[in-house]
């Protein structure tokens, strides 16, 4: 007996992910699935944007982490409602892992919720975790080539940070390139160039972000 | 290594697909499709097969995995060529101005069980 089944594999987890997202439209909350190798500034990156969002959006976090609360304590810090995933040992999260992690946090308060993914920029591109845009960030110490040697994740964001641009003359990183090969990968992608240590390019990023929170309000 | 995760999915999708089929027994066959840029390594999902399928259904079924190409469709020429990797260029001329389509899905086809016994 041959059964045609033709369905994605991760189905469940599509589903779950669907239920998700269809929970954030309800309570006008706009999911972000924040990704990039570990060290690229992920956190960083999210502090900057709490501090300049404040006032116009709500954000809660769930942070994703293989081990420890490093990160959660960081965002604990600025007074923004937090969780901590632990993983064990997992490279990426998944919708399970955030369905669960929302229990503890008041979704209907919050404008905006963004998920601080695993370090990897591998294993992260396959799970949709129900958020409506995917951030890349990818920072000027790693090099322009990553675009190219890992083109799933950066083909399934909605926008490229590159992170610590104040490092760019002391590096051999090519933004152009960069740029150049993200609009062959993801052409609807939005791109920004951020130090997130001295604040430039975070209010067109957060002006961004409001943006798209808007976008999800008025098509939920 | 999120291939085990993917598996592991993957041999609790193939239950439920038998459960709903009103079917039982042993697997057989497994048709799989696995885009060649899903960023899903096949000789892990082979290693994370060895791992989990003893003791499941999946046991001792033969595992048949496709992996389609992805198109890079060219502006430039106008040409759309079946590509592997990605190299942000067109394999027929060389121009930058390309986009990608497809190669992304990793599928669950089809599934083989042994015949009930009469």
């Amino acid at each position: 007996m041959k059964i045609v089944a033709a369905k994605k594999i991760l189905n469940a987890n599509a589903q779950l992910a669907e239920e998700l997202r269809a929970r954030l439209d309800a309570v006008a909350v706009l999911g972000v699935n924040l990704v990039g190798s570990p060290g690229c500034g992920k956190t960083t990156l999210l502090e900057a944007l709490v501090a300049e969002l404040r006032g116009r959006l709500a954000p809660v976090v769930i942070e994703g982490d293989i081990a420890g609360s490093i990160d959660a304590e960081r965002i604990d810090a600025l007074g923004v409602p937090v969780v901590q995933i632990n993983t064990e040992g997992a490279c990426h999260l998944d919708a399970t892992m955030i369905g669960a992690a929302t229990q503890g946090l008041d979704l209907a308060a919050a404008d905006l919720l963004v998920i601080e993914n695993v370090g990897n920029l591998v294993c992260t591109a396959g799970f949709d975790l129900g958020e409506h845009v995917r951030i890349v960030v990818l920072s000027a110490a790693e090099g322009d080539d990553k675009l190219v040697k890992y083109p799933a994740i950066f083909r399934g964001s909605n926008a490229l940070v590159l992170t610590k641009c104040d490092l760019l003359p002391h590096t051999n990183f090519q933004v152009d390139r960069a740029a150049a090969d993200m609009r062959r990968l993801a052409p609807e992608a939005r791109m920004f160039q951020v130090s997130a240590l001295r604040g430039e390019g975070i209010p067109a990023l957060a002006d961004w972000l409001v943006e798209q929170h808007a976008a999800t309000r008025s098509g939920a | 290594m999120h291939e085990v995760a993917i598996v592991d999915a993957l041999i609790g999708q193939v239950q439920e697909e038998v459960r709903r089929a009103g079917a039982s027994g042993r697997v057989t066959r497994l048709e799989l499709s696995i885009g060649r840029l899903s960023g899903v390594s096949v000789d892990a999902v082979r290693f994370a097969l060895e791992l989990l399928a003893p003791g499941t259904p999946v046991e001792s079924a033969r595992v048949d995995i496709r992996q389609p190409k992805a198109l890079c469709c060219c502006q430039a020429c106008g040409s759309r060529t079946e590509i592997e990797t990605v190299d942000c260029r067109c394999p027929r001329c060389g121009s930058s101005e390309i986009t990608i389509e497809g190669g992304r899905d990793m599928i669950l086809e089809s599934i083989e069980l042994e015949d009930a016994d009469p």
